[in-house]
């Protein structure tokens, strides 16, 4: 052994200098590195957005309020759906990915190593390209602005006229750096996974989540490109007088909205798909039970999957399609539930009979599949075009949407990060501190969030900057501050258990929930080769053959 | 790329690995920076391009003609043991008829929710209907008000337009109807099985109580319009038609043992050579040898 390979051996690290370890993060190309890199960024922007959110309810709680200007607020609820959505959600999916993928799989690492670097450094750097804005956003030349434009950007408030300076520049300059990240990521998810299983391991036999984000990635290369090419499109309006958002010269304006949702619907599913994976992975473990129906849960996902793209004009029922495109809208909507429907019955007849540990991954995955119902009957309810008529752009879609994306993807998230923890760090989450964490989160949830129907219900318009007293809706607003104060001491609290069990957790062990999947069967945190022996697998619960062998899965499968 | 090559370099020495590199996350900054020139300044794109063409270079001489690699040592020789607390496995004898059982071990088939759905939806119909000419004078009116929960033509229908027949409305009406009764009725197959006592009381008359109550609450916020059209005690008693008549078709149809064991592709009659191995009685799945 030569003394430059002993020095990239895992134990070397420790000696190794500041500048030489951030040199090793900047150069890596291990899957594991790029994945943590990829929840850290997600973390730091997870408390940027929940900031960002905090200042428009600290704005909203009374009526008549001027915590921030008018201008800022707009900054703000810009800055916090574009954050969340494409430096938060996207990147910690990603990175979970990257991170698990091929350990699930059985392999040493993405199938493209270096494409998966410059993916994740893509998506680092679109997002400082966006935040630069603060700063540049009249081109360092004024005191600097921060596009608030809202996260779907309709046009024509991204023209020339609308929005001068350069701060919708930044918006879709820094989504098309990051665009071009998650679509490497995906080509690259896709190809480990077709390609790069170990021995054994056919598709009926492959972890659930690996199924989960092979769909999830088919979905981000043909959401993401509409999204790029119409963000190329605004740039050409805005400096080479294209017009094809300009009403005033032929252009259309409704033609962004369609560009824009048919890759924002599917944005949706292309969160919560892996959160489902999440969710399968989890409640089988915790249930000390195999998943129930996995062929019928790899089915619906990829019928998820289709369906989600012929959605997206439910976004604009209220441009003034006729009846039939409203009324197919309204039908294709209508029928994503029912795959949707079969997956959360998968789930219940998982966790029905099973030996349920509440353990806190167990506790997220349990509010997530009671939440994540709530948001599909109020995503039901929005699906009625008359209905949609009286609320479309209210504070009920507002609710609606995050309890998909708190309620669903970010409760499966906390779960993943409490079960995979141990694994990527070697130590424990402290259970005490989960829990905590678990039970202020779900209070400040549903404080929020259940209550912001209402408001909405009563006529308040989402994006409104304040409002009159004595509308009935100051009571309301309050509370859905109060419950926004909650999640940020639960995330604080969360984010503390990650620092404090890093140093000072219970150390962890190979496989600490006794689960039955590849991951665990290597050391935490895995070598850099994650396997020294290439495994091979028989059944879908590789591990449970190895802990039974008097009973192995592979005679029944 | 070459597993197979890395794996097979897997030796007692150590493991091949790609070699880290600078290369992509200066072909990335660089992209960026070309990027930000567009907003800021000129120079600051060319800075971009000369390192994206740096970038590619570089990344190109990393994998041309030979992918760089390092050699990892490898200390672990033997992968560690799967162990587990609890390694005996309680038996019980729930299914006599099979070696292994997952719960739930019986469900109705999805034939008996999609009978019990269609025969729910008769009744319904029938109930709808009867109200419709008992109260008001037409078979038509609660069919254009149950179009107009998502066709918007028919929400326009004044009320004695709502009296007379509107083949669109009717058309969608016919599919929300269907659709409906079906989901519901593979809803009630899905969870009778799980409801260990009374199935018709709870799904027959409890749930359409509780949704009535819903809907009744919120409707009037909601669609105050449709609100205003409806007759909720013939809605309430149409839901008990549904729920009592699909629950009794579903109940009666015989229970099936879920075809947990049984793989995905022998469920659905096809061979699928490489997706499932072959095997033969109950032996070892592979006979290059387990670890
Ligand atoms: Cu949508």
């Amino acid at each position: 052994m030569s003394s430059e390979t002993m020095a990239l051996s895992p134990h070397a690290v420790e000696t190794q200098s500041l500048a030489e370890r951030l040199h090793g993060w900047a150069t890596t190309v291990d899957h594991k590195r790029i994945g943590v890199m990829y929840i850290g960024f997600a973390l730091i922007f997870l408390v940027i957005g929940g900031i960002e959110a905090i200042i428009m309810r600290i704005q909203l709680a009374l009526p008549n309020n001027d915590f921030v200007s008018p201008q800022v607020f707009n900054r703000m609820f810009t800055m916090h759906g574009t954050t969340m959505i494409f430096f938060v959600a996207m990147p910690i999916m990603f990175g979970f990915g990257n991170y698990t993928v091929p350990l699930l799989v059985g392999t040493r690492d993405m199938a493209f190593p270096r494409l998966n670097a410059f993916s994740f450094w893509l998506t680092a750097f679109g997002a400082l390209l966006m935040y630069f804005s603060f700063v540049g956003g009249f081109g360092l030349y004024g005191a600097g602005s921060a596009p608030d434009v809202g996260w779907f950007a309709y046009a024509p408030l991204t023209s020339k006229v609308f929005s001068p300076g350069h701060s919708s520049d930044f918006w879709s300059l820094g989504l098309i750096v990051s665009g071009f990240g998650s679509i490497g990521t995906s080509v690259n998810m896709i190809t480990t996974i077709v390609c790069s299983r170990c021995p054994g391991m056919t598709l009926n036999k492959m972890p659930l989540f690996a199924w989960m984000n092979i769909v999830m990635s088919g979905m981000v290369l043909f959401a993401i490109s509409p999204l790029t090419a119409a963000q190329i499109m605004i740039s050409l309006d805005r400096y080479l007088g294209a017009h094809f958002f300009d009403t005033q010269a032929g252009g259309s304006a409704v033609i962004w909205m369609h560009f824009f949702w048919i890759f924002g619907h599917p944005e949706v599913y292309i969160l919560i798909i892996p959160s489902f994976g999440f969710i399968s992975e989890i409640v089988p473990v915790f249930s000390r039970k195999p998943i129930f129906g996995y062929p019928i849960m790899v089915g619906a996902t990829v019928a998820i999957g289709f369906i989600s793209f012929s959605v997206w004009a439910h976004h604009m029922f209220t441009v003034g399609m006729n009846s039939w495109g409203n009324t197919f809208f309204a039908i294709t909507t209508m029928a994503v539930g029912v795959p949707t429907g079969i997956k959360i019955f998968n789930w219940l007849g998982t966790i029905w009979g099973g030996k349920i540990q509440f353990k806190t991954p167990m506790l997220f995955s349990l509010a997530f599949l009671f939440q994540f119902l709530i948001a599909g009957l109020t995503g039901i309810m929005l699906s009625s075009t008359p209905f949609n008529w009286q609320l479309s752009g209210s504070y009920f879609v507002v609710a609606h949407f995050h309890y998909v994306i708190v309620g669903g993807i970010l409760f499966a998230v906390f779960g993943g990060f409490y079960y995979w923890y141990p694994k990527i760090t070697g130590k424990m989450l402290s259970e005490r501190l989960g829990k905590l964490h678990f039970w202020l989160f779900v209070i400040g949830f549903h404080l929020t969030f259940d209550f912001m129907h209402i408001p909405g219900l009563l006529g308040m318009p989402r994006r409104i900057y304040t409002y009159e007293a004595g509308r009935g809706w100051e009571i309301w607003n309050q509370i859905v501050s109060v419950g926004a104060l909650f999640q940020g001491v639960a995330v604080l609290i969360f984010v503390f258990n990650m620092i404090w069990s890093y140093w000072k957790g219970k150390d962890a062990g190979c496989d600490p929930w006794d689960a039955w999947t590849l991951e665990w069967t290597t050391t935490s945190p895995p070598p850099e080769y994650n396997f020294a022996t290439i495994p091979t697998v028989h059944s879908s619960r590789p591990l449970w053959d190895l802990k039974h062998p008097e009973d192995p899965d592979w005679k029944y499968e | 790329m070459s597993n197979e090559h890395r794996a097979s370099n897997a030796d007692r020495n150590g493991i091949v690995m790609p070699q880290p590199t600078a290369w992509p996350i200066t072909l990335a900054f660089g992209f960026m920076l070309l990027m930000a020139g567009l907003v800021t300044n000129a120079a600051v794109s060319v800075l971009g391009a000369i390192l994206m063409v740096a970038g590619c270079v570089g990344w190109f001489r990393d994998v041309l003609p030979h992918e760089k690699h390092v050699v990892i040592p490898c200390e672990i020789v033997e992968a560690v043991p799967a162990q587990t607390q609890r390694a005996q496995v309680k038996v019980f004898d729930l299914a006599p008829e099979h070696a292994r059982a997952f719960l739930p071990i019986t469900y109705y088939p999805i034939s008996a929710g999609i009978k019990g759905g269609l025969a729910g939806s008769v009744a319904m119909a029938v109930l709808a209907v009867a109200y419709g000419v008992i109260k008001q004078g037409s078979i038509w009116y609660p069919i254009n008000l149950l179009s107009a929960a998502i066709y918007s033509q028919s929400i326009q229908f004044g009320t004695e337009s709502l009296k007379t027949f509107h083949l669109n409305s009717f058309l969608v009406a016919c599919v929300i109807h269907l659709i409906t009764s079906l989901l519901v009725g593979l809803l009630y197959g899905a969870m009778l099985p799980m409801i260990p006592r009374r199935p018709i009381l709870l799904g027959g008359i409890i749930a359409p109580i509780l949704w009535s109550g819903l809907l009744y609450t919120a409707l009037g916020i909601i669609n105050p319009l449709l609100d205003k059209k409806i007759d909720w005690l013939w809605f309430v008693i149409s839901q008990f038609g549904f729920g009592i008549v699909a629950g009794l078709v579903v109940s009666r149809q015989d229970k099936v043992f879920t075809q947990q064991n049984i793989p995905f592709a022998l469920r659905a009659g096809i061979e699928v050579p490489g997706a499932m191995r072959e095997r033969i009685g109950g032996s070892s799945p592979d006979e290059d040898g387990r670890r």
